[in-house]
């Protein structure tokens, strides 16, 4: 009776390899991508693209360092041919070490010069700036204005109020630590983020981790991206923005070609990169709550989006901020965190 | 062995173990569990670790280097991080266990009423993704929680932080102790009890004097599992620890963060070492304490504590407990039917609609995956245990120490070795539903095979010695007597395969392919995005399907391997056992 249940297991077992592997042998009509897009909002584009061009989809939601840490464990035998969505830190990253394959898109050529990677290996596809996202209905109890400056969320009434994601982790917190360094300087950050730490309840690891937890109250302002923010209101949370008026940073979003990816994919990868990158693509931002701001100046914008020409975005260098993130990272744990609370 | 033995008995180990070794050589079958079970387990086991090793060991270049170790170990942040993991690993291995125990004691030793009921309790919280506790803490008692806000009027309590972290793994761990301490104290045999309270022992001196002793391999064996999930726990600190940073939080932040795999591998051996050396001497001090109990002589069945002092106290106590693990699943439960928790309390099934919309393969996926792994993992380990708990052969040390050795290995870690290890021919694993199922196998096969060795060695060797004197082979012997005995250890090993595979989060969060996606990395993507109602949709689904699958595993075990009539006092036993 034992071995007739190995059996029956062991043969359940290989019909299940076999079938995958008949599966991955059969469809050359497909394309495999990593995705750090939330699920409920790339579906809306895998479906769009593939009622346009009849090629299937099979794609895993991650975290932008998951992505990249499973690409690089991968680099031998990549599973993937895309990798979808995420700032452009981690595509810097990823090109230094030799990860992807340089496609630039036909359709790149209404995208701003500032946006465009410099090495030609990745595509832009979104942008979004950083904002303080605020819990309308604490402010409201309190009846406390919106904070305007980076100044503002000092104030004492703030105490213990303001999350951000630890930069080591989070790929949002470290650009607005990018962001300040490069507002303020190296020194007078440090002095700011020494005082602000007094306000701030806890540094998350999940980048959004800290917008969820305002949608929960459990903290009053979150420091994040603007589409992080905005899209958990259609599931009910009062969270409204404001932007600090004294200068904010702001993340580009790619795509980018996985080297050695799936040999047959190839094509079909450089066909959703094209169409990502057009009016068409970028155009569906507009369709799905998603409060992305397209980098094709043609694409149409969502109603009432705010878009980088109308908040004070400084000259943010991806470049050097990618350069320099694990010593950013480290002073900020010795300075920051690990500072023996006062 | 060796340990207990003077000069002359040394000798006698030797030659036990010769004997063995040839009796093994003797038999065919058994000769073949042993080296399939050897290359598997070096296979499966050893090559991904020794791999994280090297590379941890490595530079770049593929040099040998000590600089990442070295960097480690002189880091004050690093040293404080790993003494806050082994301090809440202590903690939670002296608290859970203690509240396995007491619901193990009141089930089985004390006669109180809705014993179906506490039973259920117990192991209700292996049952879902931990990460389920953590939120229904933030629900209840953060900011907005129900009780904290609503119902004390306390504003702002931060729930974040070591405290919440105990509470909830001690809730989600317990019913690891109470499996295990239910296990050995319903096969304490009911007379020795019995001859403790004839010769006029209380209650209270029976217990210290019998019941304790007897019980105590099982009680360190339940704080040693314990202890082991406790140091890899992923789910719950990353949710609710705050800034109580745990070893394996900071493998994950180091390898997902800084891209840093050398690093996080040096952490990760860090965190292996506690483990296994915590494993390793318990395996011994167990060995050396014997407690032969199952007898195989006639007893009776066991009168159950009815002493009103004794009773309602341990009542009440379970039943608190059991008040508390139902508010927190039924917090669950409840947010999975509310359209926006804390905000929009109004009812809808707009969260199951849109959860199985997204998420109906993965949750197929999990399921078959899961069965398959839990259904081979559960026989391995009775292999394993059949091989490793009696006879002594050169290569049983390997196997005794390889194939628990995933149990003490944190998921983050397990998932980046198999990709280092299964990425390159000829071992190509990686994109396959393969590679999960062996994962999953590998890695929870541990409790199946503690629980099966347990029961082995309570079992008297002259029961099988009885059956072969009355003439049947080792073959009859194995089916008539041991695997009916080894059912129960069987069933746990099984369900407890079945559910911590379907509901791993960290082990597999680099192994999920396109094509094989699991549902619980689609509930952590949920997370991403505080669609809780969606993700307590689908964990409350998945309670559903655990039960399902475990109400099947019982019914199809008795039926196959239900003990024959012609064994009267074991079937007895083991009814009683059950």
């Amino acid at each position: 009776m034992k071995n007739n249940i190995r059996i029956v297991a062991l043969v359940i077992c290989l019909a299940v390899v076999l079938c995958t592997a008949a599966a991955a042998l059969a469809d050359s009509n497909k394309l495999t991508v990593y995705t750090a897009f939330p699920e409920s909002e790339v579906i809306y584009y895998f479906n769009k693209f593939t009622a346009e061009t009849g090629i299937q989809i099979e794609y895993i939601r991650l975290s932008a360092g998951e992505m990249l840490t499973r690409v690089e464990a991968e680099k031998e035998n990549p599973q993937a041919a895309l990798m979808l969505g995420g700032s452009t830190d981690n595509y810097i990253a990823a090109a230094g070490r030799g990860l992807f394959e340089p496609y630039q898109s036909p359709e790149l050529a209404n995208t701003p010069q500032a946006y465009l990677d410099p090495t030609g290996t990745w595509n832009p596809i979104y942008v979004g700036c950083i904002a303080f996202a605020c819990n309308s209905d604490w402010f409201k109890d309190n009846g406390y204005e919106y904070p305007k400056t980076w100044e503002d969320l000092l104030d004492p009434k703030y105490e213990g109020e303001i999350i951000m994601a630890h930069p080591a982790t989070s790929g949002t917190a470290y650009t607005v630590l990018a962001t300040l360094i490069q507002l303020k300087g190296e020194e007078a950050c440090w002095e700011y983020m020494g005082k602000l730490s007094k306000n701030i309840s806890q540094f998350t690891k999940a980048g959004s981790a800290a917008p969820n937890a305002v949608a929960l109250g459990e903290a009053a302002i979150a420091l994040t991206f603007s589409h992080d923010a905005l899209q958990l209101t259609p599931e009910g949370y009062h969270i409204e923005l404001s932007f600090p008026e004294d200068g904010t940073g702001y993340e580009v979003g790619a795509v980018a070609l996985i080297k050695n990816g799936p040999a047959d994919e190839q094509e079909n990868a450089k066909k959703f990169i094209d169409w990502i990158c057009s009016v068409d693509g970028q155009g569906s931002y507009a369709e799905n709550d998603s409060f992305r701001v397209p980098t094709n100046t043609q694409a149409p914008v969502a109603d009432g989006l705010v878009t980088l020409d109308q908040v004070p975005v400084i000259d943010y260098d991806a470049v050097w901020a990618s350069n320099n993130k694990s010593k950013y990272c480290e002073e900020f744990e010795e300075k920051i965190v690990a500072k023996p609370e006062s | 062995m060796e340990i207990t033995s003077k000069s002359s008995g040394k000798s006698a180990a030797q030659m036990k173990r010769l004997n063995d070794t040839k009796t093994i050589l003797r038999q065919p079958i058994l000769l073949i569990a042993v080296i399939a079970t050897i290359i598997l387990l070096a296979l499966f086991v050893v090559y991904p670790l020794v791999k994280v090793f090297i590379f941890s060991l490595t530079d770049e270049t593929g040099k040998f280097s000590v600089e990442n170790l070295h960097n480690i170990l002189t880091s004050s942040r690093y040293l404080k991080v790993f003494g806050r993991t082994m301090l809440l690993g202590l903690i939670v291995a002296v608290l859970a266990t203690t509240v396995g125990y007491i619901f193990a004691y009141t089930i089985t030793r004390v006669d109180i009423p809705m014993k179906g009921f506490m039973k259920t309790i117990a192991t209700l919280p292996i049952l879902s993704p931990p990460f389920v506790l953590s939120l229904s803490v933030i629900f209840l008692f953060g900011k907005q929680g129900l009780i904290t806000k609503n119902l004390l009027g306390i504003k702002g309590n931060n729930v974040y932080g070591m405290p919440s972290l105990i509470v909830v793994q001690v809730m989600s761990f317990f019913p690891i102790a109470y499996l295990t301490l239910s296990g050995i104290l319903s096969s304490i045999d009911a007379s020795v009890e019995d001859a403790a309270c004839n010769m006029g022992a209380g209650r209270w001196k029976t217990f210290w004097t019998v019941t304790f002793p007897l019980s105590l391999p099982g009680i360190i064996s339940g704080a040693l599992l314990v202890f082991i999930q406790s140091l890899e726990d992923f789910s719950n600190p990353a949710t609710i620890g705050g800034d109580y940073t745990t070893l394996s939080i900071e493998v994950y932040n180091i390898i997902t963060g800084t891209y840093d795999m050398r690093k996080g591998s040096v952490l990760a051996i860090l965190l292996l070492v506690p483990a296994v050396t915590a494993y390793l001497l318990n395996k011994y001090w167990v060995n050396k304490k014997s407690f032969v109990t199952v007898t195989g002589k006639p007893t009776q069945a066991r009168k159950l504590i009815e002493e009103p002092h004794i009773k309602w106290p341990l009542f009440i106590i379970c039943m608190l407990f059991a008040a508390v693990v139902l508010l927190f699943y039924g917090t669950v439960i409840f947010g999975s039917f509310v359209r926006t928790w804390g905000i929009d309390f109004s009812m809808t099934l707009d969260q199951y609609r849109r959860a199985l919309q997204y998420g109906f393969g993965s949750l197929e996926n999990s399921i078959i995956l899961a069965l398959i792994s839990a259904v081979i993992g559960g026989m391995l380990g009775m292999i394993i245990a059949y091989i490793t708990a009696k006879r002594d052969y050169y290569g049983k040390k390997f196997i005794e120490v390889a194939s628990v050795l995933m149990f003490a290995v944190p998921g983050t870690v397990l998932g980046i070795s198999y990709i280092l290890g299964f990425n390159t021919k000829p071992l190509l694993l990686t994109g396959t539903a393969a590679i999960l199922v062996i994962v999953f196998t590998f890695r929870n096969m541990p409790v199946a095979i503690e629980s099966g060795t347990t029961t082995l060695l309570q079992i008297d060797n002259s029961i099988e010695e009885a059956s072969t004197i009355l003439g049947a082979n080792s073959g009859y012997s194995f089916r008539r007597i041991t695997l009916p005995l080894l059912r129960n250890a069987f069933f746990s090993g099984i369900v407890y395969s079945f559910t911590k595979a379907i509901t791993a989060v960290s082990a597999v969060i680099f192994l999920v392919s396109p094509r094989w996606t699991l549902v619980t990395s689609k509930i952590y993507g949920l997370f991403d995005l505080a669609k809780y109602g969606q993700a307590s949709a689908f964990v409350t689904m998945l309670i559903g399907v655990l039960l399902l699958f475990i109400g099947i595993f019982n019914t199809i075990i008795n039926l196959l391997l239900a003990p024959r009539s012609r064994v009267p006092k074991l079937t007895k036993k083991a009814e009683e056992s059950k």
